[in-house]
């Protein structure tokens, strides 16, 4: 395994390298069209999905924010952060939502893990069905579920607590992570396994060293959809946390800090940016496990 | 295990035999309650903080369920007049169900198209280059839907947002427009904002597909004149079809109940009627009005109408061993 | 989510109370509430919990650390208060009314006590404000709000009003006077569009319905009346049509602005604090938050009531919270110890002065009305002379909710209706709301 990823890690990034790399570039016409064509794509494509977070960064920095558009901060300031961070109360807001959604990540992953093995690689009566309920499950608007799911939540006497919060946001990311690993799971070789027991290993074994390491991509996404769930929620967070303001994860208290400022342009951006730097650092660490995952996944090729 | 690799190959998304009955190890007993065990914890989860609260939904669906039932506690079923009054409303063939699903089919269409373009764009950069493009593209994922509304809204709000400063810099409109009254620019909006927040998933998930196509068949294909067009129809979809239809069947579950993304626009609450969907239809009857019964009947209709979609595209995408 | 918005920044419908005799309950129990001394109320060792809405003062925490410290002095119970945001407010009380988990108290929005008592889930409080000797003080429009059923649910607790707040700097350069007439207003925001065109000279907002009333009122016209059992909505008399068209002509021409069509009140309330509006339609409680938003308005702004149509004062709603007990409180008396003083004397002063609402009590009231401060004295002559209430209707609460005015207001600002088509599709939905029907 180890082996096979270190030396197939470069050669993905062109899928031509290796002895006949040179063959294939030869006959690949990489014109100076093309490359232009390539960079104004790029070029756009940051545009484009950049823009609304520089929009924020720029309304957040600016003490002269909602009188007028400039695209650098007309008044520089940094007292929009001052205020979020302090009133704001966004350093509690913050540590809840990170426990929640580092939890919600780590359980959701887990189970969904474990019920795409069971549907990918186990043929059982009912399969089908429990695929099809698991979809179903997520095609309900949330909206709807609000009152019953509240009902639920206290039956469980969860109610305000962070426990209960993370119980149902498992349950929101569960329904994704079982489809997406379902796929990657489904697409490691079963060759690959089959060798595995030849080694004499057991399943546990196994799941450990084959499975695991090649569903990693997987598990990224599935992460990632987790905790942007638990980062993003706030319909649950405000019915179920009720008035425990010291479990309010950010979400909740984003939308309570629109209720008090709600057309402070310069602190609602700065509120946003303080709330969505934490998911990007996630996401760019994530992003190199996704890296390093997609390269072994690559030794199916 | 690398010597076997090699072997490995053919084997893509799709194509797995569906092991559990070629196992050549089955323990035949712990092979059946093995995946009933992998599966408990995670159904269990579901069942309780999903299932029942659905089950509940429906049951409401079948009630006139308001303020004054919630207290009490009874019961008032009124069988099917919820839906039969969803049905004879002039509002949802007019209004409603047209920008339901007329705005899921195009930001499926566009967030799948524009995200595979994506993919296969980053598949073909560098590698110093995309990790900067994919770092940019999960900054849009990383912003939250609720802020990402926000920000969307103060670009185009009317007076001070900076499009139409722009377009009035430009020259091109003499007096600020207000792109939030009309249904077409609402909704152009609202797509905007929902394929911005929505490639990313598609485009992430459709690039680890792509690199894990085997290049053998790429090179086979080339060899055999395929042009990158052909390639990409013949040999990468094909592969990836598992994956696609997975990020389909997601986009379309999503897109069908898009909520915040409207609700929280200038008029989406309700005020302008043009722009209502089956989301927040459903949740300004239940909260608005204390309709709950009303409001729960149209949450069942919509989930209907997705599970209806879903079975028809897994019948045509996938055959049902495939799933 | 989205009663919200009235009853926060906009309306309410009446205002509050006051509760005045203190100390004069013919008969035993709980009244004397203010020196506790007969030891009625026992709540040793008991919590009881309370929701209020977040937002309406700024020093809503130390007030209600004071309050704390008093109630456990006077009763012996803790005090639990948990500020509830008004966009949320709806929602929370439903699940909890769900979930078995409601407050003891909790403040609700004018137009939502007929709605909660409708539904079961208030305790009537005729018998306390009886034994309490407070029912002849109370202000009668609250009372109507807070009345359902001929029951009393809510108690008055406090109150504002709308009316015409102008820039005075922008007033000054284009040299106009605040206006008394229709006539006036019109020529004043012709003259302030002549000098600063790219200034909202009035702000015409397509989703702030009480802002639209007091047009309707002013041309004579009617919201909803109501025969017996039946309620009838005037939005498309022919007088409330002149008002519409009044109200949404200034935006026709240019007077207000493009954004304005999808703008609420605290948009407005944005707007003007930035100085880019000459006048606007607001509430008697925003004069705080218009200078804490900016403080370079300070001074710069000023009040009148809503003008007439040919002079006068067209009417305007007045809007604030009720106190309501829940009729899952365990210890009723001790609810309503809690209510008494929060609605009374010292505290119920203080609150109005820090919000800047109304006080309830008629004394108080009284006082506040003899104010020369240019911020409140035009509301005050409006709450008492302009004052209106909207329909008191378990089903208003449906109406607002529906958006019904802002509907109309939308599509008539955005040119894709006229007055006569927009008004009457307004009327005949308010009309079957108000009915019942849906």
């Amino acid at each position: 395994m180890s082996t096979a990823t270190g030396t197939d890690r470069r050669p993905v990034r062109t899928s031509t390298a290796g002895g006949t790399a040179a063959r294939r570039r030869g006959s690949r016409r990489p014109s100076a069209g093309v490359r232009v064509g390539k960079g104004v794509a790029v070029a756009l494509l940051l545009l484009f999905t950049l823009f609304p977070a520089y929009w924020m960064l720029v309304s957040a920095l600016d003490g002269n924010a909602g009188r007028g558009s400039s695209f650098v901060p007309a008044e520089p300031t940094l007292e929009h952060f001052e205020f979020v961070l302090t009133d704001g109360g966004f350093d509690v807001f913050l540590r809840n939502s990170l426990l929640v959604a580092l939890t919600t990540v780590l359980i959701s992953s887990l189970l969904a893990l474990l019920a795409s093995v069971a549907v990918a690689r186990f043929r059982f009566k009912l399969r089908t069905q429990v695929l099809m309920l698991v979809l179903v499950v997520q095609m309900v608007p949330l909206e709807a579920l609000v009152i019953p799911l509240f009902v639920q939540v206290r039956n469980l006497e969860l109610l305000g607590t962070l426990t209960g919060l993370i119980v149902v946001y498992v349950a929101l990311a569960l329904p994704f992570g079982i489809w997406m690993l379902r796929g990657f799971v489904a697409a490691v070789p079963v060759e690959l396994e089959e060798a595995a027991y030849l080694d004499g290993a057991t399943w546990g074994r196994m799941f450990r060293s084959i499975l695991l390491p090649l569903v990693a991509p997987g598990l990224v996404a599935t992460s990632i959809f987790g905790f942007i769930t638990a980062w993003n929620e706030f319909v649950f967070a405000m019915t179920l946390l009720g008035g425990e303001t010291q479990n309010y994860t950010v979400a909740i208290g984003l939308r309570s800090f629109f209720g008090q400022h709600s057309n402070d342009w310069g602190a609602i951006m700065a509120a946003s940016t303080v709330i969505t730097v934490p998911v990007m650092v996630f996401f760019i660490l994530v992003q190199r496990r996704l890296a390093s995952g997609l390269t072994s996944g690559a030794v199916k090729g | 295990m690398t010597s076997t690799l090699p072997v490995a190959a053919p084997a893509g998304p799709g194509q797995s035999p569906g092991p559990g009955g070629r196992r050549p190890f089955g323990k035949s007993v712990l092979a059946r309650v093995r995946p009933w065990m992998l599966l408990t914890p995670a159904l269990l989860v579901l069942a309780v903080l999903l299932l029942w609260p659905l089950v509940r939904v429906a049951l409401f669906s079948l009630q006139d369920y308001g303020l004054k039932e919630i207290v009490s506690g009874e019961r008032n079923w009124i069988g099917f007049a919820n839906f039969v009054e969803i049905f004879t409303s002039e509002q949802l063939w007019a209004v409603v169900l047209p920008n339901t699903v007329v705005f899921a089919v195009l930001s499926v269409a566009c967030t799948v198209v524009f995200g595979t373009a994506v993919a296969v764009l980053l598949a073909s950069l560098g590698r110093v280059w995309r990790t900067i493009v994919s770092s940019a593209i999960m900054a849009a994922w990383a912003m939250p839907a609720v802020t990402g509304t926000y920000v969307w809204v103060w670009i185009f709000d009317a007076d001070r947002g900076v499009f139409n400063h722009v377009l009035q810099a430009l020259g091109l409109q003499d007096a600020p427009v207000n792109w939030f009254t009309d249904r077409w620019s609402f909704y152009a909006i609202v797509l905007l904002n929902v394929v911005h927040h929505g490639f990313p998933f598609v485009a992430i998930t459709v690039l680890a597909g792509l690199l894990g196509v085997p290049k053998e068949l790429l090179e086979a294909a080339e060899i055999d004149g395929a042009g990158a067009w052909r390639r990409f129809f013949a040999v990468i979809v094909p592969q990836l079809k598992q994956i696609f239809a997975v990020v389909i069947i997601l986009s379309t579950i999503w897109d069908f109940k898009i909520f915040a993304q409207v609700y929280l626009m200038p008029g989406g609450a309700g005020s302008n009627r043009d722009v209502l969907n089956l989301g927040v239809w459903s949740y300004t009857e239940s909260f608005g009005q204390n309709r709950y019964g009303f409001g729960s009947a149209i949450a069942v209709l919509l989930t209907l109408l997705l599970l209806g979609i879903t079975v028809v595209y897994v019948r045509t995408i996938l055959k049902e061993e495939e799933l | 989510m989205r009663r919200d918005m009235w009853t926060r920044k906009n309306v309410g419908a009446v205002a509050t109370a006051a509760l005045v005799a203190l100390g004069v309950a013919a008969c035993g129990s709980g009244s004397d509430g203010s020196d506790g001394g007969d030891g009625t109320v026992d709540g040793e060792g008991k919590t009881l919990d309370v929701w209020i809405m977040q937002g309406t003062n700024p020093s809503a925490d130390t007030f209600f650390d004071e309050v704390s410290t008093a109630f456990k002095e006077e009763t012996g119970a803790d005090l639990n208060v948990e500020f509830v945001e008004w966009a949320d407010a709806h929602d929370r009380f439903v699940t909890s009314i769900a979930g078995n988990a409601t407050p003891d108290v909790a403040e609700t929005g004018t137009t939502w006590t007929p709605e909660l008592a409708d539904a079961g889930a208030l305790a009537p409080l005729d018998d306390f404000v009886a034994e309490a000797g407070l029912g002849d003080d109370l202000v009668d429009g609250l009372v109507e709000a807070g009345t359902y059923d001929e029951q009393l649910y809510g108690m008055p607790w406090y109150a504002g009003v709308r009316s015409l707040v102008y820039n005075t700097e922008i007033f000054e350069k284009a040299g106009v006077e605040p206006p008394t007439t229709w006539a006036e207003i019109e020529s004043a925001a012709e003259a302030i569009k002549a000098e600063f065109p790219d200034k909202t000279a009035i702000a015409v907002p397509g989703d702030a319905e009480f802002t639209v009333y007091p047009w309707v009122w002013g041309a004579g016209g009617d919201v909803a009346t109501q025969d017996g059992d039946t309620w009838t909505s005037g939005l498309d008399s022919p007088e409330a049509q002149e008002g519409l068209s009044f109200w949404t002509g200034l935006a026709k021409d240019g007077y207000s602005s493009a954004g304005a069509t999808t703008w609420r009140e605290t948009d407005v309330l944005d707007a003007f604090a930035q100085g880019d509006v000459g006048m606007a339609v607001m509430g008697s409680w925003t004069p705080g938050a218009i200078v804490e938003a900016n403080k370079d308005m300070e001074g710069k702004f000023a009040a009148v009531p809503i003008p007439g149509k040919d002079g006068g004062m067209s009417p305007s709603v007045l809007g604030g919270s009720h106190l309501s007990m829940f009729s899952t409180a365990e210890d009723q008396d001790l609810a309503f110890a809690f209510i008494e003083m929060m609605t009374t004397g010292d505290f119920a002063t203080k609150w109005g002065e820090q919000a800047g609402y109304f006080p309830g009590q008629k004394s108080l009231l009284d006082e506040t009305l003899k104010s020369t401060d240019p911020l409140v004295a035009p509301f005050a002559k409006q709450f008492v002379e302009g004052g209106a209430s909207v329909p008191v209707s378990p089903e208003f609460g449906a109406v607002q909710a529906k958006l019904t005015t802002s509907t109309m207001m939308q599509s008539i600002l955005s040119g894709s209706e006229d007055v006569p088509t927009a008004s009457t599709k307004a009327a005949e939905e308010m009309t079957s709301l108000l009915n019942g029907g849906s």
